[in-house]
């Protein structure tokens, strides 16, 4: 195994960001795994394709211990990274998986990273992808997921810092009764881009999906949303909402949003929607004449928009970590807790 | 406490308000009635730093200072109060974060120390029971979901909240049922001190009944044209604006 000198330093710097006590915490540095492979409660922890990436295979229920995926780029002389992360559920178990992506330098780093997930007849993934680099990096993450019989996915995606974040999301609902969440809340500000591009495969009669994408964009940033919905023929009692809802904050940020619906069944309910809009001024008046100062009262404002998408996080601690990030986010802050020295998750 | 003189409004080309006067002592309560249209509720927005009127002339001035100097958020934290004729909702804000950050800014600027979550609990709890409001809306989106009464109700909660010295109710009576008017005009009375003053803007007398004004005026056209006592407000229920004007 490589040995990594800074990874005591890693390991400090990471300390302060668990959400709850005891957390068991995977780091992978450069895409490379920090353990050796295990298996530990169910949980098998291999490497990945050309020992790059990791592989998790879980099994029994793991619903109150969340596994936090610590993915860091730390080399000094970036070169664009590729590698996969496997995510696999045996049949009727329950996870709930953090991952967090992070740059411990300001180089340009430029990382591609897959995530392949697959989700056994009625088992269920909760899994969070925290996208936290800074304002040069180039972030990719391509996730491909597998649904099974009565299977269950929530994935939750937070873009805080990248320079350009292009997300990937290809669901397949491939056996009858599985159902779907996903989620994701983006702020941009400065040159930022963010670049969502989703379908969601209806193969099977019954099953569920709900998309709730919202995205905040300030100074310069930019941001496009294409999200598919595609429902096979056959795939009867389907239901599949989409919904895209966006806040421009200046005149020259860009959003370009275009949902799409497929349908090849007749019985089902499908429904898309988007919106681009400012704040609102009356709101903003309201708050004002209460005492709250111009800054705030937008904060405020903003806080309420995204509210949503955080609700459907549910672990408490996580979602209350998630909250005060957005806020400092949003206040233009380093998204760091007291004790780190970065601004990491 | 509030003196406004000659004030002219506009809003776009259109004049609204042509020379307005009205002075508002401490421990004194003023209704302002007239017909549709006449500017009231410009008159309250005003005073209260809506940006989509322009004061093209006149003055008004607060507690030694000029509000027309002033951005919304400093002369609510001096003590000036606009109870909304239509609150406004914001789906995602709760009702405790709202008046969380509304009451503590209100106390930095007294330099008072801030709350803890626990005394502000205690606090929000007393002023809710003085408007009969269900606890469950401590927790819910600001006006989300409210019907016009609990509204209004809200209106006076977050009054009681921050105790004003000066509150412009603009026809918080309208939509009300007689049971939600009286749970209004109760908290107000409640809230009434020697210290305070009240502005109450209303199209009816039945508001009157329970909150007695020491001064009526009818406004019209954008200016008050008759300034009377509590029988002022009888008379024009009984017999109308055309009579009162003319």
């Amino acid at each position: 195994m490589t040995k990594y000198t800074y990874m005591p330093e890693v390991r400090r710097v990471f300390r302060c960001t668990v959400p709850n006590e005891n957390i068991r915490q995977v780091f992978l540095v450069d895409g490379i795994l920090q353990e050796e492979e295990n298996e530990r409660n169910g949980i098998v922890l291999q490497r990945g394709t050309n020992q790059m990436g990791l592989k998790l295979h879980i099994s029994g229920d793991h619903s109150q211990e969340p596994i936090q995926v610590i993915s860091v780029r730390n080399e000094d002389l970036p070169r664009p990274l590729e590698f996969s992360n496997r995510w696999e559920l045996a049949p009727g178990a329950v996870a709930q998986i953090i991952v967090c992506d992070h740059t411990m330098q300001e180089y340009l780093y430029k990382t591609f990273r897959y995530s392949q997930i697959k989700v056994g007849d009625g088992a269920h993934l909760d899994i969070l992808f925290m996208q936290n680099e800074h304002h040069r990096s180039n972030y990719r993450l391509d996730i491909d997921a597998q649904l099974n019989e009565l299977s269950g996915l929530d994935c939750h995606i937070l873009s805080l810092y990248g320079g350009v974040i292009q997300n990937t999301l290809h669901v397949n609902m491939q056996r009858p009764g599985a159902v779907c969440n996903l989620d994701g809340l983006y702020l941009a500000d400065g040159e930022q881009e963010v670049l969502y591009d989703i379908t969601v495969r209806h193969d099977s009669p019954g099953c569920d999906s709900r998309q709730l994408f919202k995205g905040i964009l300030d100074n310069h940033a930019r941001a496009s949303f294409d999200g598919t919905i595609h429902v096979a023929p056959g795939a009867q009692k389907t239901e599949a909402y989409q919904a895209n809802h966006n806040l421009l904050l200046t005149h020259d940020a860009r959003i370009t949003t275009k949902p799409q619906l497929e349908i090849y069944a007749d019985d089902v309910k499908c429904s898309h929607g988007a919106t681009i809009g400012r704040l609102d001024e009356l709101e903003l008046f309201y708050l004002r004449s209460r005492g709250i100062p111009l800054a705030e009262a937008r904060m405020l404002q903003q806080m309420a928009f995204v509210q949503d998408v955080l609700d459907r996080v549910r672990n408490d601690a996580i979602r209350s970590r998630l909250e005060r990030m957005v806020e400092s986010r949003l206040r233009g802050e380093f998204t760091k807790c007291s004790h780190c020295t970065m601004h990491c998750c | 406490m509030l003196s406004i003189k000659d004030l002219y409004v506009k809003i776009g080309d259109k004049e609204i308000l042509s020379g307005v006067n009205l002075e508002v002592k401490p421990g004194e309560i003023h209704a302002i009635m007239g017909p549709n249209g006449s500017g009231k509720s410009t008159l309250a927005a005003v005073l209260a730093g809506r940006e989509t009127f322009t004061v093209t002339q006149g003055s008004a001035v607060f507690m030694g200072k000029d509000l027309f100097e002033l951005a919304p958020e400093e002369r609510a934290r001096m003590g000036l109060f606009l109870g909304f004729q239509y609150p406004v909702e914001i789906p995602g804000l709760t009702n405790v974060n709202f008046m969380k950050a509304a009451v503590n800014e209100q106390r930095k600027y007294q330099d008072l120390p801030l709350l803890t979550s626990g005394e502000f609990l205690k606090l929000m709890r007393e002023k809710m029971a003085i408007v009969k409001m269900d606890p469950s809306f401590v927790g819910r989106g600001v006006n989300v979901g409210f019907s016009g009464g609990e509204k209004k109700r809200n209106e006076i909660f977050q009054m009681a909240m921050l105790e004003p010295k000066l509150a412009f109710l603009d026809e918080t009576d309208s939509g009300l049922d007689v049971d939600a008017l009286r749970v209004v005009a109760r908290g107000v009375n409640k809230l009434k001190t020697k210290e305070n003053a009240f502005v109450v803007i209303t199209h009816y007398q039945r508001l009157l009944d329970y909150i007695v004004p020491d001064m009526v005026h009818v406004l019209y056209k954008g200016r008050i044209v008759k300034t009377a006592g509590k029988e002022l407000a009888l008379e024009v229920e009984t017999k109308g604006y055309d009579h009162i004007i003319n």
